[in-house]
């Protein structure tokens, strides 16, 4: 070769390697590895902070886990549910058809959010809380009055004279008939405001079940406390691992509340004489009660029946004062993830049943003939 | 020729300074990674409690654990994820199963204690980590309706490894595992538990 040659040599095969085409294979390589490194750390868009020296964090879990997890399926639902479908030791004394649904999803007055709570006034116009409102419906299924009220209403009564009754964090609102507020009276911490999940009226008097405190208080109507019922005899407060509550006054005014930790339904004389109390827990009869925590809703009718709805296997049940089990209303008609099912009756013994996960009002009428 | 080795002598610059820019990129991203305050965690909006957290962890007894949020406890006498509801009741009509197969889930009567009726007592339930699995019943058990929920699974950081891959995570069939930055946490390498 001549040195003197300005052109270059040849490369090697080794340097042709390494100089012209190891540095696009490095680089080709390394934005592969870059690639991966960025892709492989999934999922990116959901990343949570904890606190500085605070406690192992956590995913945080919105309290709505029950209506996002449905993958999940408690494994009890399924054996739950057969001990409706079970017999009982004899036919059932009364049977129901569901005769009308009020709020279908499809209809003008659907609940878009919420269904918290059903009354029915003395003529059994049907009122509902929900989506943050009251609603009351017309005969014909239509709405005929609404009006806005607390987000934080949770419960619903109506009076005898068509004032409505509405309990939420702490405290009770009243309502004309017509929608304007007229009064209301707040109780208990305002720190840590009382949960109030049910309102019946009796007389002139307001009784607030008080799921907070577990005990159900009476007020008159300038919201000043009477008395309370639940702390007497073997009860000692009611047991509400659910934290609900819910009672209702039958027309002898007899007050019955749910003792859902007890599994049993609790009657009281309106100054808290404990007058009885009925159910257990069971698995496998209709008549008792499934899971930790039942039944959760209850209703008097004007026959002197207690219904209760309960979770878990969403049904509702019919009982007499005594306890015998009448009907059962099964979980087909209801949601299972229903935590509750909101309760009212009218004067023909017709169950109203509120399904707060489908958002709807389903009417029960009692089947002609009775027993079968 | 010498416009062709021009050319030649740009190409190869320009890829080696790729090269060198992507290769030292890669070994930030990965450095970073290495010495990022982030942990592996379980997502109970996504988790099925499918039991694979039980037999996907590299360790015998798998870093994942039951948690109960007492906040969200409702104290029950006859807890769905302590009792097995189904099984055979006693003389008092309490079921005598149990959920958990690792006896894990441990109780004891909390407040004012009724001797003459259980009726009468709220109950806290703890998790015994030297014994559970991470299999999940309690948690499936605990669910609304049936329960309130309270119950989750948990990544425990004095017992995870840290693998460079979670094994958890690649076999999770819901996504479930989470990578969650814990500012204040101090890094550690592959293999190491958190004190």
């Amino acid at each position: 070769m001549d040195p003197n040659s300005s052109e270059k040599p040849p490369l090697s095969l080794r340097e042709r390697l390494f100089k012209t085409w190891f540095p696009p294979a490095a680089a080709i390589g390394g934005m592969a590895m870059l690639v991966a490194a960025v892709f492989r750390q999934r999922p990116a868009a959901r990343t949570v902070v904890a606190p500085p020296g605070g406690p192992a964090p956590a995913v945080p879990a919105p309290g709505a886990q029950a209506a996002t997890a449905p993958a999940m399926a408690s494994p009890l639902l399924q054996v739950a549910r057969a001990s409706s479908a079970r017999p009982t030791a004899g036919p059932l004394a009364r049977q129901y058809r569901l005769e009308r649904v009020f709020g279908e999803a499809a209809s003008a007055a659907a609940f878009h959010l919420s269904l918290n709570g059903v009354a029915l006034d003395s003529s059994d116009r049907l009122h509902t809380l929900g989506d943050g409102e009251i609603r009351v419906f017309a005969p014909d299924g239509s709405v005929a009055r609404r009006w806005k009220v607390a987000e934080t209403a949770e419960s619903l009564a109506v009076g005898p004279d068509g004032r409505v009754y509405v309990g939420g964090s702490g405290r009770v609102d009243v309502y004309s008939p017509r929608g304007d507020r007229i009064g209301g009276f707040a109780f208990g911490d305002k720190a840590s405001p009382a949960a109030v999940s049910a309102v019946k009226i009796y007389r002139d008097e307001i009784l607030v079940a008080d799921a907070s405190a577990r005990i159900i208080r009476r007020f008159d109507a300038a919201g000043r406390q009477l008395g309370v019922i639940g702390d007497r005899g073997a009860t000692k407060t009611f047991m509400l691992p659910n934290g609900k509550l819910d009672l209702d006054v039958d027309a002898a005014g007899v007050v019955r509340a749910t003792d859902t930790g007890r599994h049993q339904v609790t009657a009281w004389q309106i100054d808290g004489t404990p007058v009885g109390r009925f159910g257990k827990f069971g698995m496998s009869d209709p008549a008792d009660f499934v899971g930790c925590c039942n039944p959760v809703n209850l209703a008097s009718t004007r026959d002197g029946m207690v219904v209760t709805g309960e979770k878990m296997v969403a049904r509702v049940k019919v009982f007499t004062a005594a306890g015998v089990l009448m009907a059962v209303i099964g979980p087909e008609h209801f949601d299972p993830m229903c935590t509750q099912i909101h309760l009212a009756a009218d004067a023909k013994g017709r169950v109203y049943a509120a399904d707060p996960v489908r958002r709807r009002i389903q009417v029960f009428a009692p089947e002609a003939g009775g027993a079968r | 020729m010498d416009e062709r080795s021009s050319r030649r002598q740009f190409i190869d610059r320009a890829s080696r300074v790729l090269g060198f820019v992507t290769i030292g990129g890669a070994a930030g991203v990965l450095a970073k990674r290495a010495s990022a305050n982030s942990v592996y965690q379980v997502d109970p909006l996504r988790c099925t409690s499918c039991d694979l957290c039980r037999t996907s962890c590299v360790l015998s007894l798998s870093a994942v654990k039951a948690v109960n949020d007492f906040a969200r406890c409702g104290y029950c006498q006859l807890c769905p994820a302590y009792m097995d509801v189904t099984s055979q009741p006693d003389a008092t009509g309490i079921p005598t199963g149990r959920v958990c197969p690792q006896d894990a889930l441990k109780r004891r009567v909390v407040g004012t204690v009724d001797k003459d009726d259980p009726n009468n007592n709220y109950y806290e339930y703890t998790v015994d980590e030297t014994r559970c699995d991470g299999c999940g019943k309690c948690v499936k058990a605990c669910l609304p309706p049936a329960g309130n929920g309270s119950l989750r699974l948990e990544i425990r950081y004095d017992r995870c490894v840290e693998c460079n891959e979670c094994a958890i995570q690649l076999a999770c069939p819901d996504r479930a595992i989470l990578r969650v930055e814990v500012p204040g946490l101090p890094p550690r390498s592959a293999g190491q538990a958190h004190e």
